[in-house]
């Protein structure tokens, strides 16, 4: 009989992720747990506020990625307004939308995941950092930037700022974009995607190097979730959720408002992070992924020429109909890269974003609206109900994360199983847990390694003793 | 302050977009470590060495532990920098300032609402400790972010810019934002950001907080012109100066 620990609000520091690890009496791992220590109540402090305001005040969610907030509160304010947004307004979100999808992505794989991949898990933790990356693979760190920053200049091209551009709106966005800026763009883009490609193919040597315990150490069922356009392929920016099972079979594919027919949601006592899960089952086996492993298993194909091909390619690479591994988030994130990169360009050759209506007025009409988009990480949910003057009364947001939640427990579970054995936490072990919950590139993690590790805690405990503990 | 000062970041309750900033420099980061030595983003070492002389803020406090922890960097470190909004005087988290706290977090966690041991109020750091030199905005911008910390690394004292968005609209040759019928906080808002949001074809939010002395009578009438009732005018007011107008409100009173 092990002993539940309640995480105590007061030890705990906005952003840490804290694992527990609980033995049985024969000293093998009973239970784990992530606990997550957010507590902002977004959700509460926007409401009496004007409906309008919140493609504004929902980007300050989180500095990684406001635009993926921006937008899906822009589309839930479209709904309440009721209107079509102009063509050009619909080109213009979805360019704003790859540019963040791709920064985030480039900040994801080069700044925090490639010191692992490209130094090992093992090595020094003082030089397990972009600059390190930069001493022993220059020019991948430096590729990596130059993708990083072109995403963010797409941003800041249309936003005026990297981080909560003000851009998106009720009714469409602020402004076009200018033909010069455009060009610049479509010229910064040059050579991108064939780093990109690069990139996947040193992955693929990094992958053949790795030992199975690694590469597998966090490799099991889950549904899958994510947006998909009329033909089923790969959609960030507006389409149906479909909802996949472990053998890739169709679950569910309805219409973004209608989420809460088929997403439950659990709170468990010990993290302020809630349970989704599919509801047509019951919760063990309702979990399901999200985020770039969790959209290429969902979608059928991907509309622009070199990421499709990429994505066959990795296809191929799977046991089965899907793929299973959560380091795998790895390469889908870069053949989610290179989509970016290649609708950027097709939306910069479009006469839309230059030439078309920013944005139609709006005031409120219906007293709820719903806009769910593909945010780097995953399906992003927000809802809005409002009275008749268009001050909200209620709000829910599922953000990208959450969804994850349930498989970054059973991916730790996993790796605990396999790497700890007996009261005390052997050496690697921390940044193996940290490693698997890094592929799912939670938003607690985020900005803060960007130079350094994440902060965790690890405790493993038996009949409520903690026996060892390791934190950094 | 030596030669290449040692710096580190903290957050406390905040998105982490200040310190995301900072990764912003990209290229130029790599010119900011020859400067300084960064020897924490927040956890590459202990929260209580001392061995940090500048330390930047994020986020703002809500916590008793956060009151524990903000003095015990206060403590080790020469320099305390408030890093963005959240920090400096509040925020976009002190909306809440203004609702129930039971409420909030009954309705987010219902039955476990009393795991929550957040204080009612979120606040600046400076309410808690001293602070040496401030980086207001949300996000904070880059540019000011050099400013400063070369400033720092030349023992000069920062300084803020202290006159309205507005100034900066007029350089910019900006549309006045109520022209287009918006509601603008440029007249009372600090300015120095170049006024892009007004420029971008929306209206100041007053994300870098009050101007030092605003007339803030004679922006109500204008307000008031434009036929906000009080209730709206506050509302305008609570978005990010929450925290910020009770303040000064007390200190007038004490005057």
């Amino acid at each position: 009989m092990s002993k539940k620990e309640v995480i105590d609000p007061v030890t705990r520091v906005e952003g840490h992720g804290k694992i527990t690890i609980e033995l049985d009496d024969d000293g093998d791992v009973e239970d784990t747990q992530f606990h997550v220590t957010e507590f902002r109540g977004f959700e509460e402090f926007v409401e009496g506020r004007p409906v309008w305001e919140m493609p504004e005040i929902t980007a300050r969610i989180c500095g990684i990625c406001p635009v993926s907030h921006q937008l899906a509160a822009a589309k839930a304010v479209d709904e309440i307004a009721d209107v079509e947004i102009p063509e050009g307004a619909y080109k213009l979100r979805e360019l704003l939308h790859m540019g963040q999808v791709l920064q985030s992505h480039a900040l994801s794989f080069f700044y925090l995941s490639s010191p692992d991949l490209v130094l090992g898990y093992d090595a020094d933790p003082e030089k397990r950092n972009i600059e390190g990356v930069l001493e022993e693979n220059p020019q991948l760190a430096e590729r990596g930037i130059d993708l990083r920053s072109f995403g963010q200049d797409v941003i800041a091209t249309l936003g005026d700022k990297k981080v909560h551009p003000d851009f998106a709106i009720g009714g469409g966005v602020t402004n076009t974009l200018d033909r010069e800026d455009g060009q610049q763009l479509l010229e910064q883009s040059e050579d991108l995607d064939t780093y990109v490609r690069e990139t996947i193919d040193l992955l693929q040597e990094i992958f053949a190097e790795m030992d199975d315990d690694t590469l597998d150490y966090a490799t099991y069922e889950t549904g899958y979730m994510g947006l998909v356009d009329e033909d089923g392929g790969l959609e960030h920016y507006d389409g149906d959720i479909r909802l996949v099972d472990e053998d890739g079979d169709l679950l569910e594919e309805i219409d973004d408002g209608d989420y809460a027919d088929i997403i439950g949601e659990r709170s468990e006592d010990w993290s302020y992070l809630k349970f989704p899960y599919y509801k047509g089952r019951d919760f063990e086996d309702g979990q399901y992924r999200v985020g770039p492993l969790g959209r290429l298993n969902a979608v059928d194909q991907l509309r622009t020429p070199q990421a499709q091909e990429e994505f066959e390619r990795y296809m191929d690479a799977a046991d089965g109909p899907v793929h299973e591994r959560s380091t795998y988030y790895h390469w889908a994130r870069l053949i989610e890269i290179l989509y970016c990169i290649e609708r950027i360009r097709e939306l910069l050759d479009d006469d839309d974003v230059y030439d078309g209506v920013p944005n139609v007025p709006t005031k409120p009409e219906k007293n709820n609206g719903v806009g769910v988009i593909e945010a780097p990480r995953g399906t992003l949910i927000h809802e809005y109900d409002v009275d008749d003057t268009g001050k909200v009364t209620n709000a829910n947001f599922i953000v990208a994360t959450t969804h994850n939640n349930g498989a970054m427990n059973k991916g730790v579970r996993t790796a605990a199983e396999k790497f700890v054995d007996g009261p005390e936490i052997p050496e690697g072990t921390l940044n193996k847990m940290e490693s698997v919950i890094r592929c799912y590139d939670p938003c607690l993690s985020c900005s803060t390694h960007a130079i350094g590790d994440m902060p965790l805690e690890v405790t493993v405990e038996q009949d409520g003793e903690v026996l060892d503990e390791v934190s950094r | 302050m030596t030669e290449r000062p040692r710096v580190a970041f903290f957050d406390f309750t905040g998105c982490e977009g200040d310190q995301l900033q900072v990764v912003n420099l990209e290229e130029r980061l790599f010119d900011l470590v020859e400067v300084v030595e960064v020897v924490s983003f927040r956890e590459a070492m202990s929260e209580h060495s001392d061995d940090y002389e500048i330390a930047f803020i994020e986020g703002s406090v809500v916590t008793a532990h956060d009151e524990e922890r903000l003095a015990g960097i206060r403590e080790n470190a020469d320099v305390v920098v408030a890093l963005g909004s959240c920090a400096a005087f509040g925020g976009i988290n002190a909306i809440r300032n203004d609702q129930d706290f039971e409420t909030v977090t009954e309705r987010v966690y219902g039955d476990d609402a009393d795991m929550i041991e957040a204080n009612p109020e979120a606040r600046p750091i400076e309410s808690v400790v001293e602070v040496d030199a401030t980086i207001p905005g949300c996000p904070i911008d880059r540019e000011e972010f050099v400013q400063v910390v070369t400033g720092l690394i030349r023992g000069v004292e920062p300084t803020l810019p202290n006159h309205p968005v507005c100034v900066e609209c007029k350089l910019e040759e900006n549309e006045c934002a109520f022209h287009r019928d918006e509601i603008c906080l440029g007249p009372v808002t600090r300015g120095g950001c170049g006024a892009d949001c007004v420029g971008e074809g929306t209206h100041c939010w007053g994300c870098r907080g009050m101007v030092d002395t605003p007339s803030e009578d004679a922006y109500t009438a204008v307000l008031e012109e434009h036929g906000l009732d009080a209730e709206e005018i506050v509302e305008q007011y609570q978005l990010y100066w929450g925290w910020q107008r009770p303040e000064r409100a007390t200190q007038e009173e004490a005057q």
